[in-house]
Formats: structure tokens, sequence, C-alpha cells
């Protein structure tokens, strides 16, 4: 009786994650447990109501006072804003890795939820919203109509008039 | 005696009222000045080892990072990632079309750095310097991640 409820309480504490590891380097799979905020008002006071309206940096006010900011969806080359921004001010449940590496902390959520007994929504706003705007795309970021423009302006290596060599 | 001890308790009713109006913020803190030289990437690509992440062959692939809403570091010479959390009185830091135009640039900027948790937060006042994408990269690894 006492093993279980001791292994009730671990439980409770320390959900179980079910993170897809990426073998990056100094990755770590984890649930964190912590209020959705936007990093300038958390580390400036400067706040939004609505934490930015999906325009700034979001992270989690854990309860030891740490901040996680929150860089990485499920999403090919996305970040997880859209995912978090409709739980702006809210305690959530977030699986994923936190990449401590020395020359910056980062967590790669995979996974939300606000029900602790729930299974984790994918984290995949990002391509749902994409598509509202502009279609289905295989690729969101070779159809992105601003990424195509910004490509255009200075050419994909960022030096107007630098072509990269035909490939062989 | 009485009165006092009512108008002591009415001030902290309204202190707690209005302090639950106030979006909930943390331990807002003073920052260092500092000036910043180096490239603007994206942070994911900059630590997660799954590509070369710098200078031309990395251009078109931290634009869409940056597009992406993924944070937007400058690396300097050492290693060390500076997130960006505004430039000037542009505090939009996801997403940014302006910021996304900078992508592996070198630049010099001035700004507030707030270091906290494993992160060293930028708040850029002024870009003092944009260079440009000056590191080659592109005849030696190709355009990353993807080769075109």
């Amino acid at each position: 009786m006492g093993f279980c409820l001791a292994l009730s309480a671990v439980s409770a504490s320390a959900p179980t994650t079910a993170a897809e590891p990426w073998n990056i380097p100094h990755e770590k799979q984890v649930v964190l447990k912590g209020r959705v905020t936007d990093a300038l008002c958390h580390l400036k006071g400067r706040c939004a109501s609505d934490c930015g309206g999906g325009k700034r940096q979001l992270g989690l006010v854990l309860a030891d006072g740490a901040f996680r900011l929150v860089a990485k969806s499920n999403i090919d080359f996305a970040g997880a804003i859209a995912d978090l921004i409709g739980y702006c001010g809210r305690e959530i449940e977030a699986d994923g890795l936190l990449i401590e590496n020395p020359a910056v902390t980062l967590f790669f959520v995979q996974g939300i939820r606000t029900d602790a007994s729930a299974p984790f929504t994918p984290a995949e706003r990002f391509k749902t919203e994409w598509e509202a705007r502009h279609g289905k795309a295989q690729e969101w970021w070779r159809a992105d109509p601003e990424a195509n423009r910004l490509i255009a302006e200075d050419g994909p290596l960022g030096i107007k008039g630098l072509a990269p060599k035909p490939r062989p | 005696m009485t009165k006092i001890l009512q108008r002591g308790v009415l001030w902290l009713v309204t202190l707690l009222a209005v302090a639950a109006l106030v979006p909930n913020h943390g331990l807002a803190q003073e920052g260092r000045r500092v000036t910043v030289t180096g490239e603007i990437s994206d942070t994911w690509c900059s630590i997660s080892g799954l590509m070369f992440a710098k200078g031309t062959a990395h251009h078109q692939c931290a634009i869409w990072c940056a597009l992406g809403g993924i944070p937007v570091s400058i690396r300097d010479a050492s290693g060390a990632l500076y997130l960006v959390l505004k430039i000037g009185d542009d505090e939009d830091s996801a997403a940014n079309p302006r910021v996304a135009k900078m992508a592996t640039h070198e630049v010099v900027v001035e700004g507030e750095l707030l270091e906290r948790d494993g992160v060293k937060y930028l708040l850029v006042d002024r870009i003092a310097d944009d260079k440009g994408v000056i590191l080659m990269t592109h005849d030696e690894h190709g355009i990353q991640p993807f080769g075109n």
C-alpha cells in the first residue's frame, strides 16, 4: 500500500514522457509543467495581454521559477508559437526534449496537454494554420510566399547575383 | 485603530486586485549593456547539429526557420548564442520578415543582455553595422540542408 502511494506520488510529479529522441547533443526527454508566457514579458515585465498575439517568443515558467524557452515544434523549420499561444497565461504540460547546450538551453516540444490524464496533442499546429492561409503543401517552407520573396530578392546564398554551382 | 486596520485591509485588497489584472510576469531584471558582433542565424540549427549552420550555405534554411518562428540568435566568434527578443522598437521576435531578411548577415549590435536559465537574451537597441552575408561556405557545404 505504502509502495503504491509512493509510486502514484512519483508519477503525479513526473509525468511519463513519450517524446521521440533526436540524438541531439545534450538532449533529455522530459515533460515540463508550467505557465505559458512570452519571454519579453517574463524577463522585462513588458507584457501584452495576449502574450504578443503570436509575434513574440514564448516559454514556460516552471514551479521552481525557471523559464524554459520553447523553440521548436514537431513541424520542420517551425517553432511552437502556434501550439502555445492559445494557452497564454495557463498551465500546461509539454512533452519534448530539453536541450541544455552550453551555448543555449532550449525546449523542443512534441506534445501538449492541459489535463494530466489525457494524451498529449502533437505540437503540429503551425502546419494546420499555415495550410489554412496558403493551402496544402508537401513542404511548407518551399511554398511560403514570404520566404520565396526574400530568397528571390537576395538569392539562396544571401548575396545578390551569387548563384550556387550547378550540381554535377 | 479599527479604521486604520480597515484602511490597511482595503489597501491590501486593492493591491491584490491590481496585481491580478496585470499580466503575470517574472522577476523583471536589469541587464547589462553589451556590443555583440556575430552572424544572425536560427537557434535550432545552430545547436541541433543536424546540418552545417553557417554562412552562405545556410542562408536559405535560416530564412525558413526565422519565418517558421524559431528564435533567431546572433552567434559570436566564440560560438556563444545571443537570442534576439527585439530590435529597436520592433518587439516581434517570432516570424518577423525584417529579421529573416538578415539571415546569416554579419552584424554588430548594441543592446541589453539578460542571462537567465541557460539563455543569453539580447534586447537589441541598435544595429551599428550590417555587413551582409560574408562567410562563404556554399562551395564546401552546398545549400543546407537538402542541397537545393
